[in-house]
């Protein structure tokens, strides 16, 4: 698909949003993401019964079609379930609903599940939506965090213990092989290093202009034969049924391309 | 033939006060098969359909270097086609089998590390209904016998991989494969133009199906190239004409160029042993000085004691910061010719396709500087080109805003591995 292939799915709630507007009212909750620096912000509204289900939800999103098109989907989904319930649903929830998205998309502007997620812990915070409607001014334009990475890349469980893993017991085990290390911090960085005895291609990619790791860890990656690959965001992953290559966003120049690769690893 | 006589010829060889570095590109014609087809000029120049003496000549000529050219790769005489060189004998084997075996499938088998004349072949069958499947590598550039099994299909005719990279020397798995497909009925063939002369190819211990031939990469001359074709394999031809090759390669024959063919062979045949390990043992000091003197510096493709192997002529390293064409203009202000990337794709902006299917970035496959060494390359080849290098590759790192001096206490020697 390309990235600005959507589906007819899509495209119908982007034209026809459902449960657009606002609540108000004391069992009302709200959760904010994104920031409009970056070209999106979305804002979920719920309303709680006593026994913990979404009687309304609402929305409204600045943003492009996808991120419209997701908010609507959220709210279609959820509307009626059990605060748990809604926890549980995944940004791959809403894009399989709206029967795919762009793999460009899967990232950038998949923020409702985020929103959602959001409204609720505010919810059960007690956080008042007129503080939850704050933007956080440091926000930055990346606003996943890397941990989320396995949600936000959909595929990621297909091909778990098939090039994607969450652990890494055995470096031994992946010997030369190529593989990147999502920066989740420290450790990955130090899996990334401890990797480098193995093989000869160890890849560590960033969604940020450098790895979020301590100064040690910084200069003993520049002294190891670790690749950093910054401003890179993986997408999805791809192969006759095991990994061959991920699908890379390139932050900086906005492009996508494909990365070789055996194995993709995302620290739990 | 002796050797000898190979050294007082080098010495003739190649352009003066130049460290030619760049045999995967093109070849010098060995001044013995210059020789060697000089008569086919001016004395023995009949047309083999010829029904005169003269012709007759021409077509004794012709078979007997066809049998010499059969006997360099354990093949039978019948089953050599002589083409304009090794892209037509790609073009010959995959188009005119994908023609002529319409009917058994429609699925053809190519890998991620192919040259050039087989990619674009696949992208003409691809747009004339056929379906391809690339076959990825690894970090070293091989193919592996498990994923290609996982891609075959009942619809699966044809399968060509190439013996070995032409950019970065990796050599295919050849014998695993040829098993894999045994009794298939797919008919497996291989562009063996990068490895011939440098490793032995003999059909009858690798049954391939059909295998192109390049005459320059023995030193032979140019415009002459061969496809080998099993007994049983059909084609349908591609150039249409006089009906010459039995029918599969019509246009007179270049009886001189196919003499100077047979010529490089039997050369070829006598000297490989020798030769390739006295290229191997230039090889292999340019890639221990390069990455021994030279910061940041990598050796793309397989390591040097891969159990694969690595063509023993080919050094591709990639410098970090550092772009590949400045380098060679750079190098080439002093006298050493070398490439980046693959000499062919040149004419595109895109990075080499094959460095990328290695897993490497965009700015590193940019920054790839190959050299590969030959029968008239020397050892003092490597201490000129050492004399250039490291100054080339610090000045543009002067240039780069990319490059970061590598902190105190890293260890020279690009790592553990290859990629």
């Amino acid at each position: 698909m390309k990235s600005t292939q959507y589906t007819e799915k899509t495209l119908e709630h982007f034209r026809n949003p459902r449960n657009v507007g606002t609540l108000e009212g004391d069992n009302v909750a709200v959760g904010r993401v994104g920031n409009p620096v970056c070209g999106d912000l979305m804002d979920i509204y719920i309303a709680v019964t006593p026994d913990d289900r979404i009687e309304d939800i609402k929305f409204q999103t600045f943003g492009c079609g996808s991120a419209v098109a997701t908010s609507s989907m959220v709210t279609e989904l959820v509307k009626g379930m059990t605060l748990d319930d809604a926890m549980k649903v995944t940004r791959g929830d809403v894009a399989d609903a709206l029967e795919g998205l762009p793999p460009i998309k899967m990232h950038c502007s998949n923020l409702a599940a985020d929103a959602l997620h959001e409204a609720i812990k505010n919810w059960r915070a007690g956080v008042k939506p007129e503080d939850a409607l704050k933007t956080a001014e440091d926000e930055t334009c990346r606003p996943h965090p890397a941990e989320a990475a396995t949600a936000e890349i959909a595929n990621f469980a297909a091909y778990e213990g098939k090039g994607a893993y969450t652990a890494v017991e055995d470096p031994a085990a992946l010997a030369d092989q190529r593989v990147v290390v999502l920066d989740t911090g420290d450790r990955a960085a130090q899996l990334a290093i401890d990797l480098t005895d193995h093989t000869g291609r160890v890849v560590l990619m960033t969604s940020a202009k450098d790895p979020s790791v301590s100064g040690a860890m910084r200069s003993a990656l520049r002294l190891s034969d670790v690749k950093v690959l910054a401003e890179a965001q993986p997408l999805e992953l791809r192969g006759e049924g095991e990994l061959e290559r991920i699908l890379v966003h390139d932050l900086n120049e906005d492009e996508e391309y494909e990365l070789a690769a055996d194995a993709f690893v995302v620290l739990k | 033939m002796s050797s000898a006589k190979a050294t007082d010829a080098g010495a003739a060889v190649g352009p003066a006060g130049v460290v030619y570095a760049d045999y995967q590109s093109s070849k010098p014609v060995d001044p013995r098969v210059v020789e060697a087809m000089l008569p086919y000029f001016t004395q023995n120049f009949g047309n083999a359909a010829s029904l005169h003496g003269v012709g007759d000549a021409a077509t004794a000529a012709l078979e007997e270097a066809r049998a010499r050219v059969a006997r360099f790769i354990g093949a039978e005489p019948a089953e050599i086609v002589f083409t304009s060189g090794a892209t037509e004998a790609n073009n010959l084997a995959l188009i005119g089998y994908a023609m002529r075996n319409r009917r058994k499938g429609d699925h053809i088998i190519i890998t991620e590390a192919e040259h050039i004349s087989i990619l674009n072949i696949a992208k003409y069958l691809e747009k004339n209904g056929f379906r391809i499947t690339r076959l990825p590598i690894d970090l070293y550039g091989r193919v592996s016998p498990k994923k290609l099994r996982a891609r075959i299909t009942d619809e699966t005719i044809l399968v060509s991989v190439g013996w070995a990279s032409n950019e970065i020397g990796t050599i295919q798995p050849i014998a695993e494969i040829a098993e894999t497909l045994a009794g298939t009925g797919i008919v497996f063939h291989s562009d063996a133009v990068a490895a011939e002369g440098l490793v032995p190819i003999d059909v009858r211990e690798t049954p391939v199906g059909m295998l192109s031939l390049s005459s320059n990469d023995i030193y032979g001359p140019r415009g002459l190239g061969v496809l080998y074709l099993r007994k049983g394999v059909a084609l349908a031809p591609v150039l249409l004409g006089g009906g010459q090759e039995r029918g599969l390669r019509s246009g007179t024959e270049d009886v001189a160029s196919i003499a100077g063919m047979a010529a490089a062979a039997d050369i070829m045949a006598a000297e490989m042993p020798a030769e390739t390990a006295r290229i191997k043992a230039i090889r292999d000091r340019l890639v221990a000085r390069v990455l021994a003197e030279i910061p940041d510096a990598h050796l793309n493709g397989a390591p040097l004691d891969h159990p694969g192997g690595r063509l023993p002529n080919n050094a591709h390293f990639r410098f970090a910061a550092v772009e590949g064409e400045a380098m060679v203009l750079s190098l080439r202000d002093a006298a050493i010719a070398a490439s980046t990337g693959s000499a062919c794709s040149s004419k595109t902006l895109e990075p080499s396709h094959t460095l990328i299917s290695c897993g490497l970035l965009h700015e590193e496959a940019h920054g790839s500087l190959e050299f590969t060494f030959g029968r008239f390359s020397k050892e003092e080849d490597v201490d000129r080109i050492m004399a250039a290098l490291p100054g080339v590759v610090a000045r543009l790192r002067e240039l780069s805003p990319l490059y970061q001096k590598p902190p105190a206490g890293k260890a020279l020697g690009g790592g553990k591995g290859p990629a």
